[in-house]
């Protein structure tokens, strides 16, 4: 298995590499990393991708049909608008429906990333990754998830009673006799769970604010934050001290989550040991990023521009090697498990 | 100075999280921004999300007590079965039954309560229906204001006295129902904004660098009238038809479960 984390690195990195480029050669590439990867790590008895399948065929088309109906560029005309149609009149070229059509396969590509991320961590593994600071959002969470099932039971049971009563739904005001019993259900079940947190000890602990330095700190790492941020914007040729203050402003924050992390402890059942195939995948990934974002040969080939006449995108080898480090989770990939004897 | 911190701390990220929604409209006003394209995004979204930390550290360490935290979890458990019962059957639009158990709640318990239930309902209903991504502090930055601003709403339109009585007064329930109709509006509006400079599309609806202020928000009219009004009227007419509907006994309830949740013992005087 590989560890969550890793995973959300993967995800992040399909983003970064989706939204450096533009060129529909690497799009339609990562496009098919992205694909192989969830189909190598997808439950045995739904190995098609169909999800990303079917935000494809409904992202792709529309956002070419948005691009070619109304951005009026390019010199491959296809037929023309009337003139009188406000925003859509004009000429319909080539060059927007492709133009649109990289949109729609961008869009498929973050869409999928991420929907490989969620078949595969657990709910309760995302919940982890929230830094101890976060205790009590964590516990909010955790409670919610939990009740989930139930709230969704409870909304069965009732609609089941309602329905022996005679009630049938036939339009939005006969959800009332619903929802309300599910709402005051919910609301009694809220009391004797913190009446049991609080028999347990919670309040005791948790109605402390948060210590006044650390409460400082955070207002002058979001202050830096927000006048690193407004000076990059504003004044580009203090660049340089804005992302000073940038880094400097996280690093505060960070500092802070982790000076309120201290005090929590958390227990694993079980501990993931890190192994190959993190590592690979980490390689992978890192690989893609020093090839994208660092400035090297093949960079400007991720540029891509259909106008004014379409042209073939170019392509360079290395930057899609690179592009293949992200199939690393298929080759980690767990193999197909044998039957029992 | 305690109340001084925490004032800094709200006030600075809720400026952090309008520059990022603002910031394509700011940098329009000129040329030579030093941030573009990708590189602008990614920053944007990290921006928000630490100031979300620093937003969630703050109000986790002053107000959530064993109540507040069982109650939360719950009501986010209850309005997340809503939005799963929303993927499992498609509501025309861009209507979602989970805006108003947000705005109730938010208009009841007070907006800092509000803020957290419209953010913590967007990231749970994320984790169980698979829709996790770099949208998604965006999504719970924008759900969280729509409950930090019914809790002004309930604040100025009476606050306590006027949901003790036993139905909404008419006054307040069209107060409710215009403040969701607007808000299915804004709410999309909002969510465009993170993208639309990186959207390729005709000039007159294109982000550009140095087209000026009044120039830029008639070309994000055009787009957004082009993209997403018809999809956000639907929202907002099915906020209305919610809010009128469910309004009054909802709010009835929480109310009273508000009653039972938060007193406060005084020591008798002699």
């Amino acid at each position: 298995m590989i560890d969550v984390r890793v995973w959300l690195l993967w995800a992040l990195t399909a983003l970064v590499a989706a939204s450096s480029t533009r060129n529909p050669l690497y799009i339609v590439l990562l496009l098919l990393v992205v694909a192989l990867v969830g189909v190598f790590w997808a439950p045995a008895h739904r190995r098609l991708p169909l999800a990303p399948l079917r935000f494809a065929l409904v992202a792709v088309p529309l956002a070419a049909a948005f691009s070619g109906l109304t951005a009026h560029l390019g010199d491959t005309v296809l037929f023309c608008l009337p003139p009188w149609l406000p925003l859509l009149g004009g000429a319909v070229t080539l060059e927007s429906l492709v133009a649109g059509t990289i949109n729609g396969l961008t869009l498929t590509v973050i869409w999928g990333a991420f929907a490989v991320l969620n078949q595969v961590a657990a709910v309760h593994e995302l919940v982890r990754l929230a830094p101890r600071a976060f205790r009590d959002a964590g516990l909010v969470l955790s409670i919610a998830l939990t009740y989930l099932p139930q709230t969704s039971r409870s909304l069965a049971r009732i609609r089941e009673a309602q329905a022996v009563r005679g009630h049938r739904l036939r339009g939005p005001r006969d959800w009332l006799p619903i929802l309300i019993p599910l709402l005051i259900s919910g609301l009694e079940r809220s009391t004797g769970l913190s009446e049991a947190m609080v028999a347990r000890g919670y309040g005791a602990v948790s109605d402390r604010p948060q210590p006044l330095p650390a409460r400082g700190l955070l207002a002058l790492g979001l202050f830096l934050l927000l006048g690193g941020w407004m000076t990059w914007l504003f004044v580009p040729r203090w660049a340089a001290g804005a992302l000073a203050a940038m880094i400097a402003g996280g690093g505060l924050v960070g500092a802070v989550v982790w000076w309120g992390g201290r005090s929590v402890q958390r227990t694993t059942y079980r501990v993931h040991r890190w192994g190959w195939r993190d590592v690979g995948v980490m390689l992978g990934c890192s690989l893609l990023l020093l090839l994208v974002l660092l400035p090297l040969g093949g960079q400007r080939t991720l540029a891509y521009n259909p106008y004014p006449l379409l042209a073939a995108p170019p392509f360079d080898p290395l930057v899609g090697l690179g592009l293949l480090g992200l199939l690393a989770p298929a080759a980690a990939a767990p193999g197909p498990r044998r039957p029992a004897a | 100075m305690g109340r001084m911190a925490s004032g800094a701390i709200y006030a600075l990220s809720a400026a952090m999280g309008i520059l990022a929604f603002a910031s394509p409209f700011l940098t329009a006003a000129q040329t030579g921004t030093a941030l573009s394209g990708a590189k602008a995004a990614l920053a944007m979204m990290a921006l928000i999300g630490l100031s979300l930390v620093a937003l969630l550290i703050e109000m986790q360490g002053r107000s959530l007590d064993a109540r507040t935290v069982a109650l939360l979890g719950v009501l986010v458990a209850t309005t997340s079965v809503l939005r799963f019962v929303e993927v499992i059957l498609p509501m025309p639009g861009g209507f979602s039954p989970v805006f108003v158990p947000i705005i109730l709640a938010g208009y009841v318990f007070g907006a800092r309560f509000g803020f957290l239930m419209g953010a913590f309902t967007l990231l749970v209903s994320a984790m169980i229906t698979g829709g996790v991504g770099p949208w998604l502090p965006y999504q719970m930055y924008a759900a969280g204001w729509v409950g930090m601003t019914a809790g002004w709403l309930g604040r100025a339109g009476g606050g306590n006295r006027a949901m003790a009585a036993r139905s909404l007064a008419p006054r307040h329930l069209i107060l409710l129902a215009v403040f969701s109709f607007a808000w299915g509006f804004l709410y999309g509006a909002i969510m465009n904004v993170y993208f639309w400079p990186y959207a390729v599309g005709s000039a007159e609806q294109s982000w550009a660098a140095g087209i000026g202020f009044a120039e830029m928000l008639s070309r994000y009219a055009a787009f957004y009238a082009v993209t997403s009004l018809g999809w956000d009227l639907l929202r907002a007419i099915g906020n209305v038809v919610l809010i009128l509907l469910l309004a009054s006994p909802t709010v009835r309830v929480l109310q009273r479960f508000r009653q039972r949740f938060h007193f406060a013992v005084q020591a008798a005087h002699d």
